[in-house]
């Protein structure tokens, strides 16, 4: 692992997109971005990322698609992935848990806390 | 207030759903007619043509947290409930590079409200910019409330200023307490 705590970020709205990157590179995290679950996995495959945070709802290839890809190989299956979501339903957060997802956060998120759990993750 | 809602010939009459503040609501009935007033608050009213499917929110927000960036309103927060109104679109069956949006409102109806309601307005646009979603028309800021009928399944949208009485009293919203982006970790 670098000395820089890499994150890798998917969400298909720019706007979540861009309060991400703010909220993370202002505390020394270099950051990366993908739109969905497709272009994050075309990413991971030529990049290497100390921490997966996804959004659920996504086209293409959505949040459970992408945990669910990147435990099935051995490459990512110890890779810490934060869920950042708008959903709210217990059945939905134990289908993430299930897919095996390492955290689960609501949105609207709070700068301090995601940065909080990123660093507690990525040891 | 006598208000003729926007009726085509031989249609029903139309079940008017009022859209409140902090609200979004979806629908893809024809006979659906979502409708709003607005003094500094602003409204999205999102269509998917293809879809036949429409929604609308209601949003006035406020300045955001001592700790966050240095917006003038709470984007962590106005962008998640922009978010609420465009997941309902896509659980519904829109599209979202097939959007089309509205927006309206955003108005300095109050002197001491000046300042957040054209910050709102500046929000909502960047937000739709930055989304990438087509911007059909907007009739934002100014001194004037506004009253806003919205056809959901059609896309038709009929926009006229009101009286300020109309526009009812608001204040900008904040997070409420469960908002704060709990953290559970497995």
């Amino acid at each position: 692992m670098s000395d820089v705590t890499r994150i890798l970020t998917v969400d298909d709205s720019p706007s979540m997109r861009a309060l991400l990157n703010h909220a993370l590179t202002a505390q020394g995290f270099d950051v990366a971005q993908a739109e969905d679950g497709l272009a994050a996995l075309d990413w991971l495959a030529l990049n290497e990322v100390d921490v997966v945070i996804t959004d659920i709802n996504m086209p293409r290839l959505d949040g459970f698609g992408l945990i669910e890809r990147l435990r099935e190989g051995s490459r990512h299956r110890d890779r810490p992935i934060l869920v950042l979501t708008t959903e709210s339903s217990e059945e939905k957060k134990a289908r993430a848990r299930a897919a095996g997802a390492t955290g689960w956060i609501v949105k609207p998120f709070d700068p301090a806390k995601l940065v909080a759990a990123v660093r507690r993750v990525a040891h | 207030m006598f208000e003729r809602p926007i009726v085509q010939a031989g249609s029903m009459a139309p079940e008017r759903i009022t859209v409140m503040q902090g609200q979004a609501v979806v629908s893809s009935d024809r006979n659906v007619e979502l409708s709003t007033v607005l003094g500094s608050c602003v409204a999205l009213c999102l269509f998917d043509p293809d879809a036949h499917l429409g929604g609308m929110n209601h949003f006035l927000l406020a300045e955001p947290p001592a700790n966050a960036t240095a917006a003038s309103v709470d984007e962590y927060y106005g962008t998640y409930l922009m978010e609420l109104l465009v997941n309902q679109m896509l659980s519904k069956g829109a599209r979202k590079g097939r959007l089309k949006a509205h927006l309206y409102g955003g108005a300095n109806v109050n002197r001491n409200m000046m300042r957040i309601g054209s910050a709102n307005a500046d929000f909502a646009r960047s937000f739709v910019q930055r989304e990438g979603i087509e911007l059909l028309r907007s009739d934002l800021g100014g001194s004037s409330a506004r009253r806003v009928d919205f056809r959901p399944a059609s896309g038709q949208v009929r926009c006229r200023t009101v009286e300020d009485r109309f526009a009812p009293p608001v204040q900008p919203i904040t997070r409420p307490a469960k908002a704060f982006g709990d953290v559970e970790l497995f």
